[in-house]
Formats: C-alpha cells, sequence, structure tokens
C-alpha cells in the first residue's frame, strides 16, 4: 500500500511538470496545445541522444534547452500569428504538429522502443519498512516538486512572474499596461516546453521511449489542466497528486475502471465546478 | 515642450471590429497640458477611439499621431510604453493581483518619472491601507483610484480616462475632478471620455461630441450651455 501511494506521488508530481507548461502556456497565448505531448517526446528522443555522449545529466540538458529553443520559435511562429483565431483552427495546427513531430521521430529514431538508464548517482533503492523503493523515482519527486516550488517562486516573487500573472487572467489588458505580451509568451511557451522536454527524460527510465509515448502523458495532462482549472498551477498542482493517487489506487481497488476514473473524475469536477478546483485564479 | 504642439492627434481615423465599421473619419486633438472631453451616448465609438489607439481595434484609414508621430500598426504595449497611460472603461482590474501588485503592473512600461508606488499612495491614501487586498476587494471608488493610479506609474505624458465616473457616487466624483484637476494642472494632458457633464465641465476646456462613429460637434467648454450638450449624452 505504502508502495502504491509512492508510486502515485511520483506520476502525480511527474504529471505536474508536464501539466504546469500546458497551464501556463494556455494562460498566456489561450492555446490548448496539442503538441505538448510531442514536446515531451521530443525532449526524450533528444536526450536519449545526447546522453550517449553526455550521459543521463547531459542529455537532460541538451533537452531542456533544445525544447526551450523549439518552444521560443513555436510561440513566434505558430502561436503569434494564430493569436485571435477560433479554438478549433489552433487546435487542428497543434494537432497536426503532433503528428509532424511523431513522424519526424520515426524517420530518425525509429519505430523501436529505447530505453534510457538511469544516472549512477541516483540508482539503487532506500529501505522502507517492510520493503524498498527506487531512489529515483523518490528523485522523480524531488524534481516534480522542484519544478512547483521553482514556478511558485518565480511567479509570486519576481517581476517577470508578475507580468505572467496579470497576462494569464487577462493578455490584452495585462498589455495595456505596458507588458510585452509577445515576448512574455515567447519565454513562457519557451519555459513549458523546457519542461516537457525534461519531462521527458526525467520519465525515460521507467517508461521507456518510443513513438507512442506522447499519446497517454498528453491526455493525463490534458486532464490535470482541465480538473485544476484552466491556467491555474495551484489547482494544477493538486490535481496532478490526485490524479496521481487514483491511477495507482485504481488498479488496485477498482482494476475494471483504472483507465475511465481520470475521465469521471474530470466529469465529476466539471459538473461541481465548471472552472475547475481553482476556478480562473492563477 | 512646446505649450500648443498636439500630444495626441486623430485625423480621419477609421476603425473597425473584424469588418464593423465603426469609426468614421474621426478628428481630434489633444495639444499638450490641454483637457479635452468626448462625449457621446452609448455605443457611438467612444472606447472605440481608446481601443483603436491600443491596436485592439483595427485602424483602416486615416492617421493617428501621438508627439509628431505616427502610430501604425499599434500592439496594445506599444500606447504606454510611448507615455500613454489608459484608465480603461469599467477598470479592468486583476482580481488575482494585490492593489500594490496592480500598481506594479503599471510600471511595466518601464517609464521613468514623477510617479512612484508611494507617489500614487501619497495621492490615495486608502490604497496605501488597502494595498495587499486583491484588486477588486475595493469599493467602486477605490477600483477607479486604483485604475488611476495603475495608468499613473506610467508616468504617461497623456492620460486616458474612460467613463471613469460611471457607476460611482457623486461625493466620489468630486473627489476625481479635484485628482484630474490637479494632475492637468501639473502639466499632464487628459483625454476624458464621459457621459458625467459636471465632471466633464469641471475638468476640461475642450469637447469632441461622438454620433454613431463621427464627430459631430466640437469647441470650447467655457460659457457653453449645458443643454446643447445634454442631448448628445445618455438621458
Ligand atoms: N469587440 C467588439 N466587436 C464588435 N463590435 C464591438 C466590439 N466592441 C464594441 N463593439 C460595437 O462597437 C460600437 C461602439 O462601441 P464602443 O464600445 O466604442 O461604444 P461607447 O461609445 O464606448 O459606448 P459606452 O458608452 O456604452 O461605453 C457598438 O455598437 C458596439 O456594439
Ligand atoms: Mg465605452
Amino acid at each position: 500500500m505504502l508502495i502504491q501511494i509512492l508510486n502515485g506521488l511520483v506520476y502525480g508530481t511527474f504529471l505536474f511538470a508536464m501539466a504546469s507548461g500546458l497551464a501556463l502556456m494556455f494562460g498566456l497565448r489561450r492555446i490548448v496545445n496539442f503538441a505538448h505531448g510531442a514536446l515531451y517526446m521530443l525532449g526524450a528522443y533528444f536526450g536519449y541522444t545526447a546522453a550517449k555522449l553526455a550521459g543521463f545529466w547531459g542529455g537532460l540538458l541538451v533537452a531542456a534547452l533544445g525544447l526551450a529553443v523549439l518552444g521560443v520559435a513555436l510561440d513566434i511562429l505558430v502561436f503569434r500569428p494564430l493569436r485571435g483565431r477560433d479554438p478549433l483552427t489552433t487546435l487542428l495546427v497543434t494537432f497536426g504538429l503532433a503528428l509532424i513531430s511523431e513522424d519526424f521521430i520515426q524517420t530518425f529514431w525509429g519505430n523501436d522502443t529505447h530505453s534510457f538508464a538511469e544516472p549512477a548517482l541516483l540508482s539503487g533503492v532506500v529501505q522502507l519498512p517492510g520493503t524498498t523503493f527506487p531512489i529515483y523515482r523518490l528523485a522523480i519527486v524531488a524534481f516534480g516538486i522542484l519544478v512547483a516550488g521553482g514556478l511558485a517562486f518565480w511567479l509570486t516573487r519576481s517581476k517577470v512572474g508578475l507580468y505572467v500573472r496579470a497576462a494569464s487572467h487577462d493578455p490584452v489588458i495585462a498589455a495595456v499596461q505596458g507588458v510585452d505580451t509577445d515576448r512574455l509568451s515567447a519565454l513562457v511557451v519557451g519555459v513549458g516546453a523546457a519542461l516537457a522536454g525534461m519531462a521527458g527524460v526525467v520519465a525515460a527510465p521507467i517508461l521507456s521511449i518510443s513513438p507512442a509515448m506522447a499519446a497517454d502523458i498528453l491526455v493525463d495532462s490534458f486532464i490535470v489542466v482541465v480538473i485544476g482549472g484552466l491556467g491555474s498551477l495551484g489547482g494544477a498542482f493538486a490535481a496532478a497528486l490526485i490524479l496521481g493517487q487514483i491511477n495507482v489506487l485504481g488498479v488496485v481497488f477498482l482494476p475494471e475502471l483504472t483507465a475511465l476514473l481520470p475521465f469521471l473524475l474530470m466529469m465529476a469536477v466539471l459538473i461541481w465546478r465548471p472552472t475547475g478546483l481553482a476556478g480562473s485564479r492563477v | 515642450m512646446n505649450a500648443h504642439a498636439p500630444v495626441l492627434a486623430f485625423e480621419g481615423v477609421d476603425a473597425f471590429y473584424g469588418a464593423a465599421h465603426i469609426l468614421h473619419g474621426v478628428s481630434f486633438q489633444v495639444r499638450a497640458g490641454e483637457s479635452v472631453a468626448i462625449l457621446g451616448r452609448n455605443g457611438v465609438g467612444k472606447t472605440t477611439i481608446v481601443n483603436t489607439l491600443l491596436g485592439i481595434a483595427r485602424h483602416g484609414a486615416g492617421a493617428i499621431r501621438f508627439h509628431d508621430r505616427a502610430i501604425e500598426r499599434p500592439r496594445p504595449y506599444q500606447a504606454a510604453r510611448a507615455g500613454i497611460g489608459v484608465a480603461l472603461q469599467g477598470r479592468k482590474l486583476f482580481p488575482n493581483l494585490s492593489v500594490r501588485e496592480n500598481l506594479m503592473l503599471g510600471a511595466a512600461s518601464n517609464r521613468a518619472g514623477a510617479w512612484t508606488l508611494d507617489g500614487v499612495f501619497d495621492l490615495f491614501p486608502v490604497l496605501r491601507e488597502r494595498a495587499e487586498a486583491p484588486g477588486t476587494a475595493l469599493s467602486g471608488g477605490q477600483q477607479q483610484m486604483l485604475a488611476i493610479g495603475r495608468a499613473l506609474m506610467a508616468n504617461p505624458d497623456l492620460l486616458v480616462l474612460d467613463e471613469p465616473s460611471e457607476g460611482l457616487a457623486p461625493v466620489i466624483v468630486d473627489e476625481l475632478a479635484a485628482v484630474f484637476g490637479a494632475l492637468n494642472a501639473k502639466g499632464t494632458a487628459l483625454l476624458l471620455i464621459e457621459q458625467n457633464l459636471s465632471l466633464v465641465e469641471r475638468v476640461s476646456r475642450r469637447f469632441a461630441v461622438l454620433a454613431k462613429g463621427r464627430v459631430v460637434e466640437e469647441g470650447s467648454l467655457d460659457g457653453i450651455d449645458r443643454t446643447s450638450l445634454q442631448r448628445h449624452i445618455a438621458i
């Protein structure tokens, strides 16, 4: 049972690292980024290749930097021109980008599943009462908490963070105050993409890498963002932890329903509180 | 600065929301240190003047000049950076930011000048008392003060006020009138969009009346017959 709860925590905190980027992008661009899973997958593949030369940490760094650059380009070349377009257009465009990324991966890395070794520093297990738990999984929890803490600090303590919170509530009104929302969005989409890319590397040692990896994580990230309240990071954090627990406890108590539980939870929240756990607050 | 040089000039400006043609050849000027009022009934296009300046409404024919530089295809953040502070209609405060943060946001244009957080707190002491409250937890009058203070944080040469008296008690409007007068006396040009004639008369020397997206009357407010203006605004 303890193991299940811990695994739920691992998945929940990890999911937050993914969903936070999605929530931030939605806040600034009002775009639901169907390519977010593709960013995660690209991060994993970039990291995988870089790790062959520079080890796990080198791979993580390359994924973060590479995806940050890609994110900035995504905002400038795609999201900015789509500003003010109807949601269906942005949905189709980002979905198209996801498909293109998948093709790109298949072309250069093939269809095989790759495995990715955890770093030596974080290998091994810790002793828990009556059982053991992999250190690497605890490191994932630490990663998720670090992301959450870092974002919270950035958003509440810095000037740019203030602009992000304002623009997430209303990009146009924030711009009227003099916030260059074009540059701010490029930064935020870059940060969100870098987080997704790092999440791809972080997850690789336990989930393995394949061109199909994007879809599952995308769906769960969406559920987290919707349950948390679109664009809200605090809400997303709570939702990610809840979803993590539901995923593992569902397997134990309601095995037939596990795949459905996240959707049922999302429906319940949307009926009970249509704006999500955190409403529209950021 | 030349006292009579226009700070803001609209010259035959057309403006659109999508395909909807809202402003038709609108012309007016605000000169340095001057206070100009735009009057007109609901829905005639007053806010669209502000939105065109900000690049929220699409600017078609005609020219908009600020300090003699043409503003073409503006983005909303450029106005504040150029020196146009705007207190938007409906105040548009951020409920997720405190009073202090709402004000700090007003400094996002990075324009140095006399207005600082402390300066705004001195102008509206009640904002200092409520500094940590959410921006929208204030009374209507206090919210309007916050919206004005936020616009001042950009140290604007021109302050645009879109119906600042809307929904406020007369005693609060009196307070605002005094503040606007003092700001104008210190050299900040004002573009006051209003339907409250008594506020306009106290704050502005010149006016333009908008009807169906056109300027139909303009002139000096000195000695003007109030009833002749009354018919141009909401009953
Ligand atoms: N975003 C928009 N899209 C399309 N039409 C709009 C938009 N905003 C306003 N309009 C229309 O443009 C016209 C002018 O609106 P505007 O807001 O400029 O009027 P106003 O004079 O400021 O009115 P009020 O006194 O009520 O504030 C109105 O007919 C309005 O319905
Ligand atoms: Mg209006």
